[in-house]
């Protein structure tokens, strides 16, 4: 047959759109499943590293079975919307683009040797693109219990060191509010007066050096997230007595 | 509004430059830089298909391609998630932009086509095209028009990019650099240098 | 200087049987020739610092080590298949198209790696994100099938596939080696440095995690490649 027709060369598109098409329908139906699998066990994962449970990823969604008790879906008044589940509907890339009073804020509860912790999901900008996390608080709703931190996109080497532990750890046993109740987040700086990071009380925690704007993104990051949730807490802290 | 438009304008120009950050459009980068002349042809092709194929993907993939973007058919297509054949559907739409653009040129400016054309087919495979396309898709822009800021953006810094390269390389051919560093070794190192200095503007936010 | 590359190896093959390597005169698996497709990108033409393809793709994910060998990995797998499957069909191509079905055959196999990825090694996959994607504009595999695949029996074909994946991957294995070594004092995420060299007041070089040091890197390969080997050097 001639090679250069246009009935030839319509042929061959054909024949090959549809073996390709085809072959990488299958294949992405067939991986599929494990893709998915991958980021739900992950997001898992994370979450129950605040509270200090360190798994593998297969092992995470039997953990999170047995710790995590509640999911909640909070709206900016701090009531609870029942018919969004926090962790499959919630995408909190999707939820920050709305108006405050639009938006759900996912919060998870989880109950380990009869403590209870609070899991706030945080979100925001580091130096060149998103960065996110979780960060777990202990029942007085001041104290922090732990943090984890991912980005999409940060220096290697330089800002991507927040999901290190080192970087981790310093945020554990600082307050979230202040002396007279203000919630004041915690501030990550460079050059504070305790680089060892052994006064809890200070709100602060010490900087990677060299990645100024990503350590500004955690700091706002945490305290844009932590004041959504205030009204809640306040219900529950009334709730309480 | 404006403001986040200008911002990612700015960000789209300097701080993540395709060259100096992401290193995208490399091969053509270093190959048509010998002469200013040729480079600014270059960039003004690129700038030109980056602000067309940038939006246009952010359609295809917005309402076509991505988890639940069928829904517009009806409720049971709201399942459907044919992303992977994203980047089959970017290259297509880049390629076929192109040669459509090279046609379209070629009929209505003779003049602009004599100085345009023979850099519009070496564009289908300038990483910096797709690569526009690809942190389009992984950017979570809110509408058309961030897309089309972006990918305008993006070119413009590519065009910088490459001017400025080839007016060093007009006047490095004066200078005595060692036999074995000339032409390419020379720049790349230049580049990096150059790389360096674009890095003093991270951060900025207007 | 890119196109003098291409032209070489482009011989009419118009009316040999489909299959080669079951064909008649045919020659030893690994004739000198062979080997030449094998060794030659790794040195003499190597596609990054003689035949300046494939830079875009390569120098962003040279800061570790690990994401640079699943890329060097994942570019031999499309190189080789491509040029295989390019080179099957050479004779079946209507010529008018054949970019087109260039891109799209790699464009194929570029998704095939990115699902299997994102399936199997997730860690990385998230760390590669779109440089798994721009494989599909990385020069080289086009360059190649262009100049070489389009031209030649299939064997030759995967050969020349390989070579010249290897021959980039080298360079970016190189690359990220020192970068990682130098930048973090780490191989693969494991520290190498030992401390008491850190005690005695050596510092990790931030700078050559920053990309600008990815072009200087290979600015100095180039040079040292070329004072070695004098007839790379460029003329003016």
């Amino acid at each position: 047959m001639d090679r250069n027709s246009n009935f030839y060369t319509f042929l061959f598109v054909g024949v090959m759109i549809v073996g390709i098409a085809s072959i990488l329908a299958y294949t992405s139906q067939t991986l599929k499943p494990m893709q998915d699998e991958n980021v739900k066990n992950e997001k898992m994962q994370n979450i129950l590293s605040t509270v200090g449970i360190n798994v593998s990823r297969d092992e995470a969604e039997k953990f999170y079975k047995k710790y995590i008790i509640e999911e909640l879906a909070l709206t900016i008044d701090g009531s609870i919307n029942n018919t969004i589940s926090p962790f499959s509907d919630l995408n909190l890339a999707k939820e920050l683009k709305k108006d405050y009073k639009d938006q759900h804020f996912p919060l998870y509860i989880a109950d380990i040797d009869s403590e209870k912790y609070y899991i706030i999901e945080l979100r925001g900008t580091g130096l060149w693109d998103a960065i996110w996390g979780y960060i777990s608080l202990k029942s007085d709703f001041n104290t922090v219990n732990g943090v984890s931190f991912d980005h999409k996109g940060e220096t290697a080497g330089l800002g991507a060191e927040i999901t290190k532990d080192w970087f981790k750890e310093s945020f554990i046993n600082e307050k979230v509010f202040n002396d007279d109740g203000k919630l004041v987040g915690i501030t990550v700086l460079k050059g504070n007066n305790d680089p060892t990071n052994s006064d809890k009380d200070d709100h602060e925690v010490d900087a990677i050096s060299g990645s100024t704007i990503t350590g500004d993104g955690v700091t706002n990051m945490i305290i844009e997230r932590l004041n959504n949730y205030l009204p809640y807490i306040k219900k529950f802290e009334i709730a309480q007595l | 509004m404006l403001e986040d438009y200008a911002n990612l304008f700015i960000k789209s120009i300097f701080i993540e430059n395709m060259v100096f950050a992401y290193f995208l459009g490399m091969c053509s980068y270093l190959a048509i830089s010998k002469t200013l002349k040729n480079g600014v042809g270059m960039g003004f092709a690129v700038i030109f298909v980056l602000t067309i194929t940038v939006p246009l993907n952010y359609l295809i993939y917005e309402y076509l391609l991505v988890d639940g973007a069928l829904k517009w058919l009806g409720p049971e297509y709201a399942k459907l998630d044919l992303s992977f054949l994203s980047l089959i559907m970017f290259i297509a739409v880049i390629a076929s932009m192109v040669q459509l653009v090279e046609m379209i040129v070629e009929k209505f400016s003779p003049a602009l086509y004599g100085s345009l054309g023979i850099f519009l087919p070496l564009i289908a495979v300038n990483c910096a095209i797709l690569g526009g396309s690809l942190f389009m898709q992984i950017k979570d822009f809110s509408g058309i028009s961030e897309a089309a800021v972006y990918g305008f953006g993006s070119g413009v810094g590519w065009f910088l990019a490459i001017v400025a390269i080839a007016a060093i390389r007009e006047k490095i051919a004066y200078s005595n650099v060692p036999a074995p560093l000339k032409g390419l070794g020379i720049t790349f190192i230049i580049t990096g240098l150059m790389a360096l200095g674009f890095m003093s503007f991270m951060g900025i936010k207007l | 200087m890119r196109l003098r590359n291409y032209k070489i190896n482009k011989k009419k093959s118009k009316n040999k049987p489909l299959f080669l390597f079951i064909g008649k005169n045919s020659e030893p698996l690994f004739s000198k020739k062979n080997k030449k497709l094998l060794s030659d990108p790794l040195d003499d033409n190597n596609p990054i610092t003689v035949q300046v393809l494939g830079i875009c793709s390569a120098l962003a994910i040279t800061v570790q080590l690990k994401p640079a060998i699943v890329m060097t990995m994942s570019v031999i797998f499309v190189m080789a298949c491509s040029n295989v499957i390019i080179s099957i069909l050479r004779n079946l191509i209507p010529n008018r198209i054949r970019i087109i079905v260039f891109l799209v055959v790699i464009s194929s196999l570029v998704a095939l790696v990115d699902q299997f990825l994102k399936a199997y090694a997730y860690d990385v996959s998230k760390e590669l994100s779109i440089f798994i994607g721009l494989i599909v504009t990385n020069c080289i595999v086009m360059g190649r099938l262009e100049a070489f695949a389009l031209g030649n029996d299939v064997w030759k074909s995967f050969l020349d596939g390989i070579g010249n994946a290897f021959g980039y991957g080298v360079i970016l294995i190189l690359v990220a080696f020192f970068r990682e070594l130098l930048g973090s004092g780490n191989l693969m995420g494991f520290q190498v440095i030992p401390d008491f060299i850190y005690d005695m007041g050596y510092e990790n070089n931030g700078l050559m995690l920053l990309s600008p040091m990815a072009l200087i890197t290979v600015g100095i390969i180039i040079w040292i490649q070329r004072s070695r080997n004098n007839k790379l050097i460029e003329e003016g």
